[in-house]
């Protein structure tokens, strides 16, 4: 513990003076210094990670690093906010009995082969993934897959390994996916539209990809799942196993939900139609629809918020941004962003290139909201520079959720999943049982997705 | 009045080496919901109830899936019953236990069954020995002869 404490603070000391040496000012050195004391933070102590944004936004201010008005508005509550309404949905959804309902659904599957359910797993973990975020959706499909292959006597670990990558491509079809969508959306100007009609393609054939490749990794688990299936019949108990009664809350909940999501999916013509500033709509969304559950509620609305709201990664979240906004407003990122644009030889294609696999490796080993926080105000810099930055908020977007399948630490549903697995079945995976078929999905994906970024031109209008 | 008053002292435990099944034998046999799991020096190590075996045979994600109504037993569950005998109880028992001191005082017991959600107290010497046991039916009858005398 005070090994790698130790191990923190010098690589942060000698980073801040090596960025002084290579020519960053004192404030800039700083403000890199503390950076990244807060993402080895999340890598070494994720325990203690919001001691260390608390204590590091504490240091930047007492040395005039940056100044209080300046953090308040780095810390983009707009981003908070959006998500404080999204968990209280969630949250609604959850206690209505919608989650159970869908793991109901996965366990009537009709005319179960073992290609059927590995299809309908990944399918249904991308979409929902799509639909709530990445944590929320894999809960209930673990839930889902545990009981299929108790059911059928094999081993779960192949199919939670597939729910899992899947639910990581997935994250980056839509905004809701994945804090670092609705992050880059704030920052971008990129609307749930341009998420439609451009992130979600790129996250459907990601997935045929990984369906292709893990029917082939996994062909012998397959095998044996069919040999079961045939050996003891139908998914008859599986059928009745779950059920949730059709209340009318529950059919409230999905109304809300579904208005919800049809609002955003219209927030960038609705902020046309009503002269708003851009995101207006889609940031207040969530609020609305969180205030009306409230009063619906309005006996339980103490709970949604203090229970169903994750404080804790939002305060994370909030002086994280208001770090990396340090490094933009101390000029920090412009000096990188100039360093990067050199590397790639003011190539656009290359610097799309090296932000994809940068942001791929980056997020096989860190948090993705770190790393894409840290990138964000780099990518701005580029403007100054005359590069179309539309292309670079996709490639750090699909850096950012498909690198986390290279790694089983690489996000927060690979380690929530991977805790059940060993919580349930004392099944503790080795690094390298994940590694190999993560390493083979995250390259082809990732690769996958900058073709199509390079190749097809709705991604540098 | 006391917990050293109205405690049992003839405490009943477990020493964490029996296998849950076992020990799962043991409070059915008894009529009680759990035991206080101590080693041959009186030191209390964690108390096993009931509760902690339910929550080995069901699984863990029930709480965060939400509302659903279970039609049928999974099959997981008989799996999970047949290797109770697999496991020892020292390693499924709760380690952070709600103790009481010989000399608290009545109301201060019930104020901790009630805001800590417990049924039962271990009672602890100065030097941290258990000696007795409280329920919350000691409490609440030691309350009721105070209340009607």
């Amino acid at each position: 513990m005070i090994k790698k404490f130790f191990l923190l603070i010098g690589i942060s000391v000698c980073a801040g003076f090596l960025s002084k040496a290579g020519g960053f000012n004192s404030h800039q050195a700083l403000a890199i210094s503390i950076f990244l004391v807060s993402v080895l933070g999340t890598l070494l102590f994720w325990e203690f990670r919001l001691s260390f944004v608390f204590l590091g936004s504490s240091a930047l201010l007492l040395t005039n690093t940056i100044n209080l008005e300046s953090l308040i508005k780095f810390a983009s509550l707009d981003v908070i906010l959006f998500l404080v309404g999204m968990m209280v949905l969630i949250g609604l959804l959850k206690e209505s009995g919608f989650f159970a309902w869908l793991v109901s659904l996965i366990l009537r599957i009709r005319n179960l082969t073992a290609t059927k359910f590995l299809v309908s797993v990944s399918l249904i973990s991308a979409l929902l993934a799509c639909a709530v975020d990445e944590v929320t959706s894999i809960i209930f499909i673990v839930a889902a897959v545990f009981e299929i292959c108790d059911y059928f006597e094999v081993e779960p670990t192949p199919f939670l390994i597939v729910s899992v990558l899947a639910t990581n491509i997935g994250s980056s079809g839509t905004v809701l996916g994945n804090p670092i969508g609705i992050l880059i959306a704030a920052k971008s100007g990129l609307t749930f539209e341009d998420f439609i009609f451009k992130a979600f393609p790129v996250m459907l054939v990601c997935l045929a990809a990984l369906i292709f490749i893990v029917r082939i990794w996994y062909r012998k688990p397959l095998k044996e799942l069919d040999q079961k299936i045939k050996a003891l019949g139908a998914n008859e108990m599986l059928i009745k196993l779950i059920s949730v009664p059709p209340e009318r809350e529950l059919k409230v909940s999905l109304l809300i939900f579904g208005v919800t999501l049809f609002c955003i999916s219209l927030h960038h013509r609705l902020e046309l139609l009503w002269h708003l500033e851009p995101n207006t709509v889609l940031l207040t969304i969530p609020l609305i629809s969180a205030g009306c559950v409230m009063i619906w509620k309005w006996q339980r609305a103490r709970k949604f918020i203090e229970k169903d709201v994750e404080w804790w990664t939002l305060l994370f979240f909030m002086l994280l941004f208001a770090q990396a906004g340090a490094l933009h407003y101390t000029g920090a990122t412009d000096t990188a962003a100039g360093y990067l644009a050199k590397v790639s030889g003011n190539n656009p294609l290359n610097l799309l290139v090296l932000i994809i696999s940068v942001s791929a490796i980056g997020s096989s080993i860190l948090d993705n909201v770190v790393l894409v926080t840290a990138f964000i105000p780099v990518i701005q810099s580029f403007k100054n520079i005359g590069f179309n930055l539309q292309p670079l908020w996709w490639a750090l977007l699909f850096g950012g959720c498909l690198g986390g399948n290279i790694t089983l630490v690489g996000s927060t549903a690979n380690i929530v999943a991977l805790g059940i697995l060993e919580k349930e079945r004392n099944i503790k995976l080795t690094f390298f049982r994940w590694f190999w078929v993560g390493l083979a999905v995250g390259i082809v994906t990732t690769v996958i997705a900058a073709l199509m970024l390079i190749i097809l031109p709705i991604y540098h209008a | 009045m006391k917990v050293k008053e109205i405690m049992t002292k003839d405490v009943k435990s477990l020493s964490g080496e029996e296998t849950v099944k076992d020990a799962l034998d043991i409070i059915s046999r008894l009529e009680i919901s759990g035991l206080p799991v101590i080693d041959k020096d009186r030191n209390l190590l964690g108390m096993f109830t009931e509760k902690d075996i339910l929550r080995i045979i069901l699984p863990g994600y029930l709480t965060q899936v939400g509302a659903f109504v279970y039609g049928d037993d999974p099959k997981n569950i008989k799996n999970k019953f047949l290797n109770l005998h697999n496991l020892k109880v020292a390693e499924v028992m709760n380690k952070a236990v709600e103790t009481v001191k010989e000399d608290t005082s009545l109301s201060e017991a019930a104020r901790l069954m009630l805001t800590k959600n417990v049924r039962r107290m271990p009672v602890l010497d100065a030097d941290k020995k258990v000696t007795g046991i409280i329920s919350r039916y000691d409490v609440l009858a030691a309350l009721r002869r105070i209340a009607e005398v």
